[in-house]
């Protein structure tokens, strides 16, 4: 009976995983802050819709436990109720089970009468003091029950019938009309006779054009039976309205009935061709939700069968690939595309037009389109990168949820901080970034944070901090674990490590390389296992993934103070926006992120520092000139930095100033890692093939940045 | 000229669903996300010269419910004429009570069977 919806089927999971992120993040808002209505509201639509759709596709059980839930949310929504930690607790548990189901029907396996469902049915039921009536047992009482035992004598007699109808004032405004009504019943026999009445006119001042104030009572005579005359008015007429009396068709004396017979309205509906549409139309028999959900349930087979063959196609999909390949694009993004095609395809039929005929004068028409070929070029490449693109909230979204019950777990008090989740980064990145992310907050809650008695007793809040944050760096994103925890101890890495024969007791190591110790795989500190973290898997993990995905892991950390992760992403895989400069034979592309400025400095803004190499003055702050001539051993144009062009760079907060001969021009480049081809060269991130053919070198601004720290040291 | 149906829910599944049942048995639909949406492209298909020839609105949704929709509807002069048929998973006499109160042409029930809707739809079509 219903349609064909399975198309509908990828849509409808998108939607409840959105949904579920929003029921789930709403409902640690409203740990928070209990009578938060906005939030109550906006995870009970999130809770209804599951319900609603649900059914659609024969996820009955998701429906009805999305029901149970939604029985619980109404009452704290209108305030009857102010949610309690327990029903918290609760609401999350549902929440949990509830994605357990929509699991199971996206993999098409069948929990349906599990006992989890079950028992947190029961919960959710008996939490509240109000039951919750399920709907299945509002039982269809009295009128649709007694509707078959007194039907109208179906009759090929004609009768007559007095037809008195006092409509509601707002038929109008319902958008119905009456005129159509009578046309309806002439239809269906003969109208004997009509009469308006308008003694419910109002005075003329007092008139609402828009009200109805009439009523009519006509007289018909017809072959149908009562029912379907009542019928005909089944949605116009309010109940009382209308009232319908079989006259002696001979009589013409026969008295209007003063008041209608609820009895016979409701076999009248009961004689309905759809029963259900009574129920449309505020009918008298509202209870009929079994009628229809019995009704429903005979289309289910069919539809099951193919929401199940659908579901077998996708998980079929989902076995050869370990991530979810589908996003959602926003369709404007999609246009523009379409749009930027189309005018790319107009640049490319101007292009071979001029190149049929092209003459010499025609040079500045060729420049000139060809200007608008790199435009177009430029944009669709955006565009295309921008369709990929996801703010990285996606990844932080789980773990408000995490750390919430691993405090919980682990009775410490600990709070998260999240910011920055609007920045965006490849989807393919965002994906992958998830489980490093895991295993360091996971690591900081269980490790870093202190117990709340030895965090007072150092004289720190009690309520341990995590925070979250990304943001843009110099073409990178760089995502940060931070915590107010107890800080990486040096000594016990360092004792730990020599009993598992990392590194022998007679190194010195430097703090930065004691700290990359914990990224050794099976490397723990931990004494005991917890079911947490410390099982010396993790950290290795953290830095194998990061590092898979072109990025680095950075360790920041103050004893008893606590330590800062940093991941630093690539932002895109492969394309970067560069800049071309020269040093005098020779062209490098400099990462355009890192470039704040450039300016040709004066020659009173040099100064160099016996011992410490030369620095520049840019507006009051002094900075390391770093001549690239000397770092890749060329000759250059310029020797004096008053004639060159300095360009100030920036990685991981700190800046650099790089000479150099001339700037070219900006390009985007498409990087080819030296690494892979030759082996890792110092100051250079990679290579890119220029318009020109030539190759060209990427610099690396960190590594730099290294060399500049290192030629400072070695002057001094 | 096929008929024109507007057909309001923020869950673009079930938009998705109703409109696809009313392409199939050949109406043409608009959509709109809330009632607030739905005023919006009233508003603009009033001004394009074109009219919803039927409503059916969805009663919880963000910005405006699908009640006090029908509320503003019967307010304006261009459309409170317009049957509004609300489709909702809520089914409780008092809800439904308010949704006349308020000036809805009829109540269907979520999940919903789209031959009862065509079948209402014909049924109130001006």
């Amino acid at each position: 009976m219903n349609g064909d919806y399975s198309k509908f089927l990828q849509t409808f999971f998108e939607e409840v995983t959105e949904h579920l992120a929003v029921l789930e993040s709403g409902l640690l808002i409203l740990e928070q802050n209990p009578n938060d209505v906005e939030v109550l509201n906006r995870i009970f639509r999130s809770v209804h819709t599951i319900k609603g759709a649900g059914p659609m596709f024969g996820f009955t059980t998701m429906s009805r436990f999305a029901h149970e839930v939604e029985t619980v949310l109404d009452p704290l929504r209108n305030r009857k109720f102010s949610a309690t930690r327990e029903i918290i607790d609760l609401l999350l548990e549902s929440a949990d089970c509830l994605k357990m189901l929509v699991e199971a029907a996206k993999n098409g396996t069948v929990i349906d009468e599990s006992k989890t469902v079950r028992d947190l049915e029961a919960r959710l039921e008996t939490c509240m003091i109000i039951p919750a009536p399920a709907p299945g047992q509002k039982t269809t009482s009295g009128p649709s029950s007694t509707a078959p035992a007194a039907p109208p004598p179906v009759t090929s007699v004609r009768r007559t019938y007095q037809i008195s109808w006092i409509p509601d004032e707002d038929l109008f405004q319902r958008g119905l009309n009456p005129l159509k009504l009578f046309e309806e019943i002439g239809r269906m026999g003969t109208i004997r006779s009509c009469v308006l009445a308008t003694s419910r006119l109002p005075d003329f001042a007092d008139l609402d054009p828009q009200r109805c104030y009439l009523s009519w009572t006509c007289t018909l005579e017809t072959e149908y039976p009562c029912a379907d005359i009542e019928s005909v008015f089944e949605f116009a007429a309010s109940p009382g309205g209308l009232t319908i009396a079989s006259l002696p068709s001979s009589s013409s004396s026969a008295k209007p009935t003063q008041e209608a017979d609820p009895q016979l309205a409701h076999s009248v509906i009961g004689e309905e061709d759809d029963p259900r549409l009574a129920e449309v139309f505020f009918g008298q028999r509202s209870d009929s939700l079994g009628v229809i959900l019995v009704e429903q349930k005979a289309v289910t087979p069919a539809q099951l069968a193919k929401a199940l063959d659908r579901q077998e196609t996708l998980r079929a999909k989902s076995k050869d690939q370990k991530v979810e390949t589908s996003m959602r694009v926003d369709t404007e993004k999609v246009d523009k595309l379409v749009n930027l095609v189309g005018e790319l395809a107009i640049t490319q039929s101007m292009l071979s037009a001029l190149g049929a005929r092209f003459e010499i004068e025609h040079l500045p028409i060729l420049q000139e389109r060809l200007l608008q070929l790199e435009r177009n070029t430029r944009e669709i490449q955006e565009r295309v990168m921008g369709i990929r693109m996801l703010p990285i909230g996606t990844a932080f979204s789980r773990f408000p949820r995490l750390v919430r019950d691993l405090s919980a777990k682990m009775r410490k008090k600990i709070q998260l901080a999240i910011s920055g989740e609007e920045t965006e980064l490849d989807k393919t990145v965002i994906e992958a970034i998830g489980d490093p992310l895991t295993h360091l907050v996971r690591n900081a809650c269980d490790h870093a944070l202190e117990p709340p008695e030895e965090r007072v007793a150092a004289g720190k809040p009690e309520q341990g901090t995590i925070r979250l944050n990304s943001f843009h760096e110099g073409g990178k994103i760089c995502i940060t674990v931070e915590d107010d925890g107890r800080g990486l101890n040096r000594d016990k890495i360092l004792a730990k490590a020599i009993k598992q024969g990392i590194i022998t007791g007679n190194d010195t190591l430097p703090d930065d390389q004691v700290w990359a110790l914990i990224f050794r795989p099976g490397f723990t500190t931990t004494e005991e296992l917890t079911d947490v973290s410390g099982r010396g898997v993790g950290m290795d993990i953290v830095k194998r993934n990061v590092e898979e995905l072109g990025g680095l892991v950075n360790i920041k950390t103050v004893t008893g103070r606590g330590t800062i992760f940093t991941l630093n992403l690539p932002l895109t895989l492969a394309i970067i926006e560069g800049m071309t400069i020269r040093v005098g034979q020779d062209k490098y592309i400099v990462p355009l992120l890192s470039i704040l400025e450039s300016i040709q400095p004066k020659a009173d803004m040099v100064t160099t520092f016996i011992g410490k190499g030369e620095g520049v003055n840019i507006r009051g702050v002094f900075y390391p000139i770093l001549r690239l001539y000397e770092v890749f051993n060329l000759q250059p144009q310029h020797k004096n930095p008053a004639e060159a062009i300095l360009l100030i760079l920036e990685a991981e907060g700190d800046r650099v100033v790089v000479m150099v001969d001339e700037i070219l021009g900006q390009q985007q480049v498409v990087i080819k890692s030296i690494e892979e081809n030759f082996r890792k060269v110092d100051g250079v991130a990679g290579a890119t093939i220029l318009g020109d053919g030539t190759v060209g070198l990427i610099l690396d601004v960190r590594g730099l940045m290294k060399m500049a720290r290192q030629e400072q040291s070695i002057a001094v | 000229m096929s008929r024109v149906i507007l057909v309001v829910d923020d869950s673009p599944t079930m938009r998705g669903m109703v409109s696809h049942a009313l392409n199939e048995a050949g109406f043409e639909t608009k959509e709109a996300e809330n009632g607030k949406d739905a005023l919006i492209k009233l508003t603009t298909m009033e001004v394009g010269g074109t009219k919803p020839d039927v409503i059916v609105t969805d009663i919880n949704m963000p910005e405006m419910d699908g009640i006090e929709l029908v509320r503003e509807i019967r307010k304006l002069s261009a459309f409170k004429h317009v049957p509004v048929l609300v489709l909702t998973t809520d089914n409780t006499d008092e809800k439904k009570e308010v949704g006349r109160a308020a000036g809805a042409t009829g109540w269907l029930v979520k999940p919903f069977d789209s031959e009862l809707i065509l079948k209402v739809i014909r049924k109130v079509l001006p």
